[in-house]
């Protein structure tokens, strides 16, 4: 059950794509022993799309993720970047994780930096980029400070900056901001966003929050329960950028009940 | 800023008042109940004796505290060692670990008078009992901050294509550090013991050695002197331990709960 919205070629809010394949995904298939978690999977993801997979927790969408981020090897199908097999970690990939995993003896710069030491990258020049990220993320004033000393979500913002520090093309985040309260959460959307049109990589986005996923997607994937198949898939044209203020109009609610309602059909099933 | 000074100081004017009050009741008592000074004699005259043959107590006090540094840094490079072979090799862990922690259940001072027997009586025994009973709370601390590395921040360095040996160094020793600190601070108090142990089953120097002769000789001031040294030596060892402690674990509390499983 495709949408209409859907379009043969992903889409894309004019301006904000590279356009071209960077990800493709063929038959993927998961199991953990008797247990099927991915299933058939296939889809492809353009160069600086911004794309959300949005599913029930649970669903095997992390374990997609993780497949893309080459943790976790598929039983079947394949994943290719840049055209090239995955069968291992990537330079081109940086990684946001469900909780800010930063390291507590490091201070927030070296957190960032951090990268660039485990892949033997020039420190000085990576140092002023670091600066720079830090900076966008309007966190630059505590490069000093450790983690602890922290809230959460400035603690996400660290991590966002490390995942995008050594300049990949792909950042995978895998429901970055689940662990946050509500109001942080909207914050940090638009934050990502503003991050995101600076650095135009390609996002997928792993989420189980409806308005999430419509608010900062270029396309949305919609997964059903396990194992996990695309049940539907939905183009969100609003224009950029997009101030949190979009989620009140009647354009973006249609779009949410479109989703909810994919996602409610998924369960009758 | 200021709240935290006061806090310190809190910390330490309190135990300190008890400690006073303790020693005053103490002397008090002693003189009110007119108790001789061979079964208790007041803190006063410990202190007298104390002042008044430091050159002994030193005499002995040294052998006794060089054994236990010594001791107990073996036992911190040697469980280091073993612990990074338990989170590295199966074998190790599947096998030897296992064995290691059941023979926790050892009392490990009861060996002293077989190691007199292999080693002889001189510092080789004290040494090696030290040692001993340093060694597997230094190791078990050591391997615990080694394997409780969070497996989100293994997965996060993997990502970023960290070798076995980055990893290593830039995560697990880290991660480890508390750790191998609070098994430190059990470890010193428990090398103390080794050594004092052995230099009362057969010892012809050291603080322990001083201890069982005054004793044997019922003097007893010079034996609590001897006691109150001991006990400032080691207080004053895991201070030090402390001390470095938070200098090196800056970006946490100090483990004092750890620790207190010891002694």
């Amino acid at each position: 059950m495709r949408s209409a919205a859907a379009s043969p070629t992903p889409g894309l809010t004019p301006g904000w794509g590279h356009g071209g394949t960077i990800v493709r995904i063929t038959a993927l298939k998961k199991t953990f022993g008797d247990l099927e978690a991915i299933r058939q999977l296939s889809f492809d993801v353009a160069d600086g799309e911004f794309l959300s997979v949005l599913g029930p927790s649970g669903c095997g969408k992390s374990t997609l993720l993780m497949m893309i981020a080459g943790l976790i090897n598929p039983s079947a199908g394949e994943i290719r970047i840049k055209d090239a097999k995955v069968a291992g970690p990537r330079r081109e990939i940086g990684v946001v994780f469900q909780s800010p995993v930063l390291l507590p003896w490091r201070t927030v710069l070296q957190n960032v930096l951090f990268p660039i030491e485990l892949l033997k990258l020039p420190r000085p020049q990576y140092r002023r980029r670091a600066l720079e990220l830090l900076r966008m993320a309007k966190i630059d004033e505590f490069s000093g400070l450790l983690p602890r000393q922290l809230s959460g979500g400035m603690r996400q913002r660290v991590a966002i900056c490390r995942a995008l520090v050594h300049d990949p093309s792909i950042l995978l985040m895998d429901e970055p901001f689940s662990a946050l309260d509500a109001i942080t959460r909207d914050e940090m959307a638009v934050e990502l966003q503003r991050i995101w049109q600076a650095n135009r990589k390609t996002v997928i986005f792993v989420t189980h929050s409806i308005r999430e996923a419509a608010f900062l997607s270029d396309r949305v994937l919609v997964m059903g329960r396990r194992p996990a198949t695309i049940i539907d898939e939905l183009a969100i044209e609003l224009p950029r950028p997009r101030a949190i203020a979009v989620t009140e109009d009647e354009t973006f609610n249609r779009l949410v009940r479109h989703l909810r309602k994919a996602i409610e059909a998924s369960h009758a099933e | 800023m200021r709240n935290n000074i006061a806090k310190r100081t809190a910390a330490i004017a309190w135990p300190t008042l008890v400690t006073t009050l303790l020693l005053l009741v103490w002397e008090v008592s002693v003189r009110a109940l007119g108790i001789r000074s061979i079964i208790l004699p007041p803190p006063s005259a410990v202190f007298e004796t104390m002042a008044q043959r430091h050159d002994l107590l030193l005499t002995h006090l040294w052998p006794s505290l060089y054994l236990t540094v010594l001791g107990f840094a073996l036992s911190v490079v040697g469980g280091i060692l073993v612990a990074v072979l338990i989170s590295y090799s199966n074998i190790v862990r599947k096998g030897f670990y296992p064995v290691i922690v059941v023979s926790q259940v050892i009392p490990k001072i009861s060996i002293a008078p077989l190691f007199i027997v292999w080693f002889g009586t001189g510092t080789m025994s004290s040494l090696l009992l030290a040692f001993l009973v340093a060694f597997f709370p230094m190791t078990i601390n050591a391997a615990m901050g080694f394997e409780s590395v969070d497996e989100d921040i293994h997965r996060m360095a993997r990502t970023f294509m960290g070798s076995r040996w980055q990893i290593f160094w830039k995560i697990r020793m880290p991660n480890a550090l508390p750790y191998i600190f609070g098994g430190m601070k059990i470890s010193i108090t428990l090398a103390i013991i080794g050594v004092i142990v052995s230099e009362f089953v057969a010892s012809q120097e050291g603080i322990g050695y001083l201890i069982k002769l005054a004793g044997g000789l019922l003097d007893t001031p010079l034996m609590l002197a001897a006691i109150a040294a001991l006990s400032i030596s080691g207080l004053a060892l895991y201070a030090i331990i402390a001390g470095v402690e938070s200098w090196a674990v800056y970006w946490q509390p100090p483990s004092d709960a750890v620790a207190a499983g010891g002694g």
